[in-house]
């Protein structure tokens, strides 16, 4: 008899050994915010990835609301602030957008910081757009000429366009109960476009996107707040707003963070879309209209602000963080078939975090991301840094376009080809919520995956294939 | 001994039930995300004033099974053209049956208290025989007459989705028998007197419609019911 009894014991032990498991994986994520250094409570909010003292290497910019912007650069191991210069620093204006890209054709990224010292409407100061000349960061917007369109609405986010595909990027800024503003460098003065262009639409601004969505030149995904969201089909570097022909209008939700995913692997980019206590979108383009393919519980409305796509683990399989303020974050792995699968989270929950904006970048350069959480709004919270515990044996991939200037190729689109995958990732122009990632396309090789190619459609669509004989390496590309 | 063996079987299953009852949720239907999501394309220019029709033509066009339709038809109110929050409460009332006079009680999905009163009092029901996927239903539907010859035809409602010329335009919206259907009038069936008492001493479809569908349409002063009224009327 005590021999059934233990038969019977050993069978329920390999029952509960096969099914519990899926609840008790070990942590996704390591804490690494101790090598942030000095990391007083703030108020914090959008986060870029760009190369602030121009010395090779990607840093975090971290906007401050009241407090100073950061620029946190990678240096022996910690995270240090290495800008204390007024006019980027800036504490008085408030900033909470923030993106970078080559304004000027020197090579060298611009960064555009959004300020808003009101919700909604006209605001008491401008935007700032700041160049480093000669180690000191100056104000574009400060300089007489290029003053005569500033922009004193309130804003959120913004996203850099290279509209025409020549290198000239323009700053697409969501506004917020005034109309769009696109600022551009022409013949020597930064001008706002946005009339001629056809965008200069009043809504309530949120998120907003940058990349081939539709077309072969950069085409712009804007979500909003209290109105439709917008779909900038790129018409020959002008744009015509196709939301409600590819249904992404969305016109009941409340749009918050965006991000371009391949979210079939199938070699194009797709919509991820949190709405704020709305249902979450992953649109994918099929027959010439996004179809909105999330079931729960990605779907599940929560108080969403960034919502960040990207490998984070190497596993070659796209993760995507929704970064939630005052609600637990979740993170979901897009598997095959569209399948987007919860990761459970204990580590990077943060059931108390007021997150409001979020970055990867690997910024260590050892080619795993680095997942940078700021936070704030209605309470002062340090910031927060998570890295995946990647597989020893994983290989990773990482390319970085450089346009004909030398400067980050951002809204270019970067493909992988393989014997397992076609996958895009556009090199981030803008996205999150606020937010912009490093203008890298960061790839983890799967399990008995070969035959890689690489495709980089440059952003006047053009494209050219790269055959990739050496993993675990950073491949610079160069457009001619 | 037994026992034992019936109490280990007992956790076996227990724990396997447990296992599939987790994995199966994920496909749940969430018909009131599909109207979120559709919304836009069913009313292009964003005006659902008293569109109630406009839903119910959407969902009916749809390939779906009866619980479906049933489930779909709970989300906006046939009065307003609002959406109405998953698992709102019905209201129990009754309507005139179109030719019979008969009073047929049944449930109605509203967005607000008055539209109860006109749904009440400016509308009637019909007997509707439909084949989904899985078969012909029969079921009660709310109808207005043709307001596509009305001289003052609402300026707040889009006569496009209504009408094409005088007659009823059945692109965009469900006729029967020459009227248009606003909504699904849920259980419907003929009334038994103690529901009749029941609606009528209700404090609100007794006293509180009695009291609105007494008072002369150029005093009323709520909002979307008062545009129905006037394309209903």
């Amino acid at each position: 008899m005590k021999i059934k009894i233990n038969r019977y014991l050993k069978k329920i032990l390999v029952l509960f050994f096969l099914l519990i498991p899926n609840n008790l994986n070990a942590d996704f994520f390591e804490d690494i915010t101790n090598q942030i250094v000095d990391n007083p409570k703030r108020l914090s909010y959008g986060v870029s990835v760009t190369d602030v003292n121009q010395d090779g290497n990607f840093d975090f910019v971290v906007t401050g609301f009241g407090y100073p912007n950061l620029a946190l650069s990678y240096k022996d191991g910690k995270l240090i602030n290495i800008v204390n210069q007024k006019k980027f620093t800036d504490k008085f204006r408030r900033t909470i957008g923030v993106a970078a890209c080559d304004i000027d054709k020197d090579g060298y990224e611009e960064i555009y910081f959004l300020n808003t010292d009101t919700y909604s409407g006209t605001k008491k100061y401008s935007d700032r757009l700041i160049d480093l000349e000669k180690d000191e960061y100056v104000d574009l917007f400060e300089i007489e000429k290029n003053q005569r369109d500033l922009n004193l609405t309130a804003g959120r986010s913004v996203v850099c366009v290279d509209r025409k595909g020549d290198g000239n990027y323009g700053v697409y800024v969501a506004n917020y109960g005034g109309p769009t503003r696109f600022y551009e460098y022409t013949d020597d003065i930064i001008l706002d476009k946005s009339v001629q262009l056809n965008l200069a639409k009043i809504t309530g601004g949120r998120a907003v996107v940058a990349g081939h969505i539709i077309s072969d030149k950069v085409d712009v995904f804007a979500a909003n707040e209290r109105g439709a969201n917008f779909l900038y089909k790129n018409d020959d570097g002008k744009f015509l707003d196709v939301a409600n022909e590819y249904r992404v209008q969305d016109i009941l939700q409340n749009g918050r963070g965006t991000a371009l995913t391949d979210i079939y692997y199938r070699g194009r980019l797709d919509i991820l879309n949190g709405n704020w206590g709305g249902f979450h979108r992953a649109y994918a383009l099929k027959d010439n209209i996004f179809v909105d393919i999330a079931k729960p519980p990605f779907d599940e409305p929560s108080r969403i602000r960034t919502v960040i796509s990207a490998d984070l683990d190497n596993d070659g399989y796209d993760e995507v963080f929704l970064n939630n303020i005052g609600e637990p974050n979740k993170l979901f792995r897009i598997l095959e078939n569209g399948l987007i699968k919860q990761i459970p989270l204990d580590i990077g929950l943060e059931p108390d975090g007021y997150g409001t904006g979020a970055a990867v970048a690997d910024i260590d350069n050892d080619g795993v991301l680095e997942l940078l959480v700021s936070h704030g709004e209605s309470i002062d919270q340090p910031l927060s840094m998570f890295k995946a515990k990647v597989n020893p044996k994983s290989n990773f991939l990482r390319i970085k376009p450089l346009n004909k200037y030398g400067a980050p190729a951002r809204g270019a689109t970067v493909t992988l080809i393989s014997n397992l995958r076609k996958h895009s990732k556009t090199i981030d122009s803008g996205s999150g919520y606020l937010c912009q990632m490093e203008p890298v396309a960061h790839y983890g090789i799967r399990k008995k995956e070969n035959n890689i190619k690489i495709e980089i459609k440059w952003t006047n669509g053009k494209t050219k294939i790269v055959s990739v004989k050496k993993l675990n390496q950073t491949i610079t590309l160069k457009q001619k | 001994m037994n026992f034992s063996k019936s109490f280990l079987k007992f956790l076996i299953i227990f724990i396997l039930t447990l296992f599939f009852f987790n994995t199966s949720n994920s496909v749940e239907k969430n018909y009131y995300k599909d109207l979120i999501t559709d919304w836009s394309r069913i009313f292009p220019d964003s005006n659902r004033n008293a569109a109630g029709p406009k839903f119910f033509k959407y969902i009916i066009d749809k390939d779906i099974d009866y619980e479906d339709f049933i489930e779909y038809n709970k989300l906006y109110c046939a009065v307003s053209g609002s959406l109405i929050d998953p698992n709102s409460d019905p209201d129990f009332l009754f309507i005139s049956e179109r030719g019979t006079k008969n009073k047929i009680c049944g449930n109605y999905y509203k967005c607000c208290i008055p539209c109860s009163c006109d749904i009440m009092k400016y509308s009637e029901v019909e007997r509707m025989k439909y084949k989904f996927k899985d078969g012909f239903k029969e079921f009660f539907v709310f109808t207005i007459k043709n307001p596509c010859t009305k001289k003052d035809f609402p300026d707040r409602v889009n006569k496009g989705y209504f009408c094409d010329g005088d007659k009823i335009n059945n692109e965009q919206v469900y006729e029967l028998d020459g009227r248009i259907v606003i909504g699904l009038f849920h259980d419907g069936k003929m009334c038994a007197k103690d529901e009749i008492d029941f609606v009528k001493s209700h404090q609100i479809t007794g006293r509180f419609c009695e009291l609105r569908n007494n008072t002369p349409i150029e005093n009323l002063n709520a909002g979307m019911g008062d545009i129905f009224i006037k394309l209903a009327r």
